[in-house]
């Protein structure tokens, strides 16, 4: 572990992903101190600019504090990007795994499969599932991951193709190791590399998927969240830029600091990289 | 077996499976869409602005949406076989006829950003891993990062108000200037500018993907212990780069690109919403709000169609990139 | 003498440009927005507003109606109606031809009347029910034979409510699905050439349209943007001169104003008086006793409304009818539709009414449900949670798409609370009776008395206003109307919108009807 966190300090990056990140968390954890109130209250005039009638990031056309706002979204949204990311990855990675090893029938059943939801244009597959599901938190979650999933999938099974056959692998069979240890303790640590840029891109993904979403109208209208900002927002981009804006560089900045910290992360757990140093 | 046979047969294997899978998408989707409350009707009728339950029961039967849902399914089937892909009630022409229409445009934009995106992406992620760790690495890396992140319509919108309005180049939306009515070659000059900025737009979005992807997988190559191997031997880090490493490292690339080939169709809603250009994604969106099915079911079989192709292409791709896979 | 000469000649050319400074020019492309894109063109099945800023430049109606509201002669040069209201005859223009040839005749008046408009368009049926037949005595007469006096009837002739369709091109054909729809054949100064969907609609002038000199445009083309900032992009190019129905946002709107080359006004929607409001389900829910529609009526600041969401367009309801009926001397201003919202006083009307807080200050729960076109109305129902909360009730925001709402309202009338507006139209027979009528509770139909609200005593003054050819009798009849209806507030009237048309300047001659964008623009001009 202590070597782990020696690799990753090295880079410098990654650390400052790292601190940008747990200043979010500390953020959305603290909503409440930070402001007390409800967030969709009216708190004062509308559309004030930053800085004037007591808005430190200025209040939207109801007058709705947009600071409030981003604070208390904080939390619904990185929940959706990581609860939304671990539910595609686990069945992506299970999907994958089984398929690029076993091959044969197996891989034809799964990879079809996953072909049914890949073949799903998957943003309007997003949209009618939320459409389907009535747009709430929970529908936009299971939106984002149904759509999500496949593209892991592929990516695994790509690369446990290749490594399947590779001298090690026969190795191991040699040593008489059973498959799923094969899988998950010898090939799939070698893959963790793409899995984990891909998982990484992916929180990012749910988050911008869920500011889409709000974009066309089908964002959960009764818990406040950076997509619900910005879509309330962005007939305003021209006038009162801070509406969506601010939402828009609070998003950038936490798809910004998740990524390179699966940067870090990457480059941590793939030891080879140390010789090009 | 020659290779080449063998890869012959597998392709045959392929198509065929297909058709069963895209019989399966059509009757999952099918299902899927019923489970949307209200119909076409409804909705022509709530724009229509008033319709009595008369009236709108005689267009159910006319839009033989009054058969119970298995019903439906057969016919559609049955249509399906025969390549005929039903008709839109709300926009009265056959389904064919809309999707042909606006399959254009969608090419249009998603060959061209593409080609971009990939074209820039493998570049820069080729650059930022030979460079690693050093400014031009955090630049393209950063660079890459802010584009992928932020709102797509926010950059569309930013693309029209600096290139459009402020400084003139380019038109605001729409895919033709519809006071001119160019023919032939102004046609094509007129088209070509106005994919300009949509293209752009779209093409930041995933080079974030291709640039990401591509560093990544350049430095898991550099890793390997072939390239430790060709180093002793001496080879030129250009040679190993060029001819040894990036071969590898596309794998990855080749597949995310397939599946955004593969998702040609849905391409980007919100790119065609801002600019107003005339794609399937905008179409496949409305359509879902107007409980167009058959239109939506029509779009999601051409989308089929195109995936199943192009993943096996990505995996006749994968053969010739690297050997040492085998198609079963 | 060649002075003399001289000068009379610059003399007379100084005169003749004078002169052709305020002729209209000819020729040029009006592009306009069309916004959302129409679903059919058949605008006799279907009064969906896009289709009325297009068509009614390619058919026409009898009459036409100037901003003072005077009946302009279009296809009809005169009428004649008789004393007792009864029978009206229209002497029809003569050497009209349709846009295939065929010359317009009183048939085709005849058989628009009674086998389309009374038998498939939303309001026709409605309009027109006291027609029992038409008499054509010759090719440019028809005389309209009724049951009943209707003066609402003569209001509903614009081309937008009633256009005539080519009788030789539906006879014998189902109208709802005739191939007319979409290939539209009419009278009008443009005709249709092609609708390539997603993009745009495209009209040529019409060359053989009956009144000399007119058109003067080449081409008119509707384009659809779906975005709104777009939208407001390609109005500040010069990509499209004109916009109406809010197609620009608001905020937008109030920002162009300032420009030298853009025009905003609120003109042209005086025949369709829009209403915002709240319809409540009155038989089953939170919102059974007009006590409590009472309160919240109370609770509402309209003027806010109107001031954070339109920017300041609308005037706030006074009573169950639109403002703009003063005209016609129906409308009345009554209680409980305050202007500012008086939150003590709503809450004060809950606690004698019997509905105590709890202990976090909740009486009562509901759902809101809203309009799903367009963006403004979510901030209503933001706004309305939010002063709802105020007096106790607890509200939950519910977003749906547009089939959804539909069932859930109309056919279903699973709903407690529906933020709504509705189009009033020229005259409250044609567009208010049917929020409170007993025989308007028609489950299943779209956009009417969805609260069914019944009772028997407004339903007697609904008919005999409907009937009433005295005026002073009907406006005594509208205000007993409006004050049963301040106090049980089955619907609660929140604001009249004012639609905002936005034009670039070197458009003109666009707004001479009352119509606004559902006009001809027979007149219109582009002036560099």
């Amino acid at each position: 572990m202590q070597e782990f966190w020696g690799r990753y300090k090295r880079n410098r990056s990654a650390v400052f992903g790292l601190v940008v990140i747990i200043l979010v968390v500390l953020m959305a954890g603290f909503a409440d101190l930070l402001y007390a109130f409800d967030p969709f209250r009216l708190a004062g005039k509308p559309l004030s600019s930053p800085g004037t009638n007591g808005f430190l990031l200025g209040s939207d056309s109801l007058g709705r504090d947009v600071a409030a706002g981003i604070v208390h979204g904080a939390k619904t949204s990185l929940l959706i990007g990581l609860v939304a990311t671990m539910v595609a990855v686990f069945i992506g990675v299970l999907f994958g795994a089984f398929s690029g090893y076993y091959g044969g029938r197996l891989d034809d059943l799964l990879m079809r499969v996953t072909e049914i939801f890949q073949t799903i244009p998957s943003f309007i597959f997003a949209i009618l599932l939320v459409a389907i599901m009535k747009p709430s938190i929970a529908s936009i979650v299971i939106a984002i991951a149904v759509v999500s999933w496949p593209s892991v999938a592929r990516l695994v099974r790509g690369e446990f193709l290749a490594l399947k056959n590779r001298e090690f692998v026969q190795a191991c069979h040699t040593l008489g190791m059973n498959d799923l240890r094969i899988m998950m303790r010898e090939i799939l640590p070698n893959c963790l590399s793409p899995i984990i840029v891909v998982g990484s891109l992916m929180v990012a993904t749910a988050i911008l998927i869920e500011s889409g979403l709000a974009f066309l109208g089908l964002g959960d209208p009764n818990i406040m969240s950076w997509g619900f900002q910005i879509g309330a927002g962005r007939t305003m981009l021209r006038s009162a830029w801070w509406v969506c804006t601010f939402p828009g560089i609070a998003i950038l900045i936490t798809v910004l600091a998740i990524n390179l910290v699966g940067e870090g992360l990457n480059d941590a757990l793939n030891p080879r990289l140390r010789e090009r140093n | 077996m020659t290779r080449s046979s063998k890869i012959f047969k597998y392709v045959g294997k392929r198509l065929l499976q297909g058709i069963p899978i895209i019989l399966a998408i059509v009757v999952i989707n099918f299902f899927l869409l019923n489970l949307a409350e209200g119909d076409a009707v409804d909705v022509l009728a709530g724009e229509a602005g008033s319709a009595t339950p008369e009236y709108m029961a005689q267009l159910r039967a006319k839009f033989g949406l009054d058969q119970p849902l298995p019903v439906q399914l057969m016919v559609y089937l049955k249509n399906v076989a025969t390549l005929d892909l039903g008709y839109s009630f709300r926009h009265d022409m056959p389904v064919s006829d809309l999707i042909f229409d606006r399959f254009a445009a969608t090419g249009l934009l998603m060959t061209s950003t593409i080609i971009l995106a990939v074209g820039f992406g493998v570049l820069l992620g080729l650059l930022a891993a030979m460079r690693l760790n050093t400014w031009k690495d955090t630049v393209i890396t950063v660079f890459a990062l802010i584009t992928y992140a932020t709102p797509l319509f926010w950059v569309g919108l930013m693309m029209i108000v600096v290139f459009s309005l402020k400084l003139g180049w380019f038109p605001t939306s729409g895919m033709e200037n519809v006071a001119a009515f160019y023919e032939g070659w102004d046609r094509v000059k007129d088209i070509a500018v106005h994919l300009v900025l949509p293209t752009i737009t779209l093409s930041l979005f995933y080079l974030a993907l291709y640039t990401r992807m591509m560093r990544a997988s350049m430095l898991e190559q550099y890793g390997q212990d072939y390239v430790i191997t060709a180093r002793a031997k001496g080879l030129t880090e250009r040679r190993i780069t060029f001819v040894h490493v990036l071969r590898n490292a596309l794998l990855p690339v080749v597949t995310m690109a397939g599946v955004q080939v593969g998702a040609l169709i849905g391409g980007s809603v919100i790119v065609e919403s801002v600019f107003a250009w005339p794609g399937l994604g905008m179409l496949a969106f409305e359509s879902l709000f107007a409980r167009d099915l058959n239109l939506l079911l029509g779009i999601f079989m051409l989308s089929s169609i195109l995936v199943i192709a192009v993943n096996l292409v990505v995996d006749i791709i994968y053969c010739f990139l690297d050997p040492r896979i085998e198609v079963s | 003498m060649k002075t003399i000469l001289q000068s009379c000649a610059l003399a007379a050319s100084l005169l003749l440009s004078s002169v052709s400074a305020y002729a209209a020019k000819d020729g040029g492309t009006l592009a306009f927005l069309v916004q959302p894109e129409p679903p059919t063109l058949a605008s006799y099945v279907s009064t969906s507003g896009p289709i009325g800023l297009v068509m009614p430049k390619v058919y026409e109606g009898l009459f036409d109606y100037d901003n003072d509201g005077k009946m302009i002669p279009i296809l009809a040069e005169s009428y004649d109606m008789s004393g007792d209201g009864k029978t009206v005859t229209f002497n029809l223009r003569k050497g009209v031809t349709w846009h295939d040839g065929k010359p317009f005749t009183s048939a085709d008046v005849k058989f628009t009347i009674m086998e389309v408009l009374k038998k498939v368009h939303p309001r026709g049926p409605n309009s027109f029910r006291e027609v029992t037949s038409i008499d054509t005595p010759d090719a440019h007469t028809a005389i309209f034979n009724l049951d009943n006096p209707a003066p609402y009837m003569m209001r509903s002739f614009s081309a937008y409510e009633s256009p005539m369709v080519p009788k030789h091109l539906l006879e014998g054909q189902d109208v709802k699905s005739a191939p007319l729809a979409n290939n539209p054949v009419g009278t009008g100064p443009f005709k249709f050439v092609e609708w390539k969907k997603g993009q745009y609609i495209r009209l040529d002038k019409n060359e053989n349209y009956w009144q000399e000199g007119l058109p003067h445009l080449d081409r008119i083309v509707g384009r659809f943007i779906p975005d709104a900032s777009t939208r407001t992009a390609a109005m500040e190019n010069g990509e499209v001169l004109y916009a109406a129905y809010n197609a620009i946002p608001n905020i937008d709107a109030v920002r162009l104003k300032e420009r030298d080359d853009i025009g905003v006004t609120t003109d042209g929607y005086s025949m369709i008086n829009p209403m915002a409001l709240i319809e409540f389900n009155t038989k089953e829910g939170a919102f059974v006793d007009p006590a409590v529609r009472r309160a919240i009526s109370t609770a509402i600041d309209r003027r806010f409304m109107i001031d954070t969401i339109f920017f300041g367009y609308g005037k706030p309801a006074t009573s169950a009818l639109s403002s703009n009926f003063k005209a016609t001397n129906l409308h009345a201003e009554m209680p409980n539709y305050p202007e500012r919202g008086d939150v003590a006083a709503a809450n004060a009307i809950l606690d004698k009414a019997g509905f105590k807080k709890d202990g976090d200050g909740v009486r009562m729960t509901a759902v809101l449900d809203l309009i799903p076109y367009g963006e403004d109305w979510r901030r209503a129902g933001e706004y309305m949670k939010q002063v709802m909360g105020d007096i106790g009730i607890k509200l939950e925001l519910r977003y749906e798409d547009v089939p959804t709402w539909l069932k859930r309202i109309y056919h279903r009338y699973d709903f407690a609370m529906n933020i709504n507006y509705f189009y009033q139209l020229p005259d409250p027979v044609l567009g208010v009776h049917r929020h409170y009528g007993t025989n308007q509770i028609r489950k299943g139909t779209h956009f009417v008395n969805s609260s069914r609200y019944s009772n028997p005593t407004l339903d007697a003054l609904l008919d005999s206003g409907s009937k009433e050819p005295d005026a002073a009798k009907r406006t005594a009849t509208y205000k007993e109307i409006q004050t049963i209806l301040a106090n049980d507030m089955p619907v609660v009237n929140l604001f009249e919108l004012q639609f905002l048309t936005v034009y670039n300047t070197k458009l003109k001659g666009a707004y001479g009807s009352a119509m606004g964008a559902y006009g001809s623009f027979r007149e219109a001009y582009l002036d560099e």
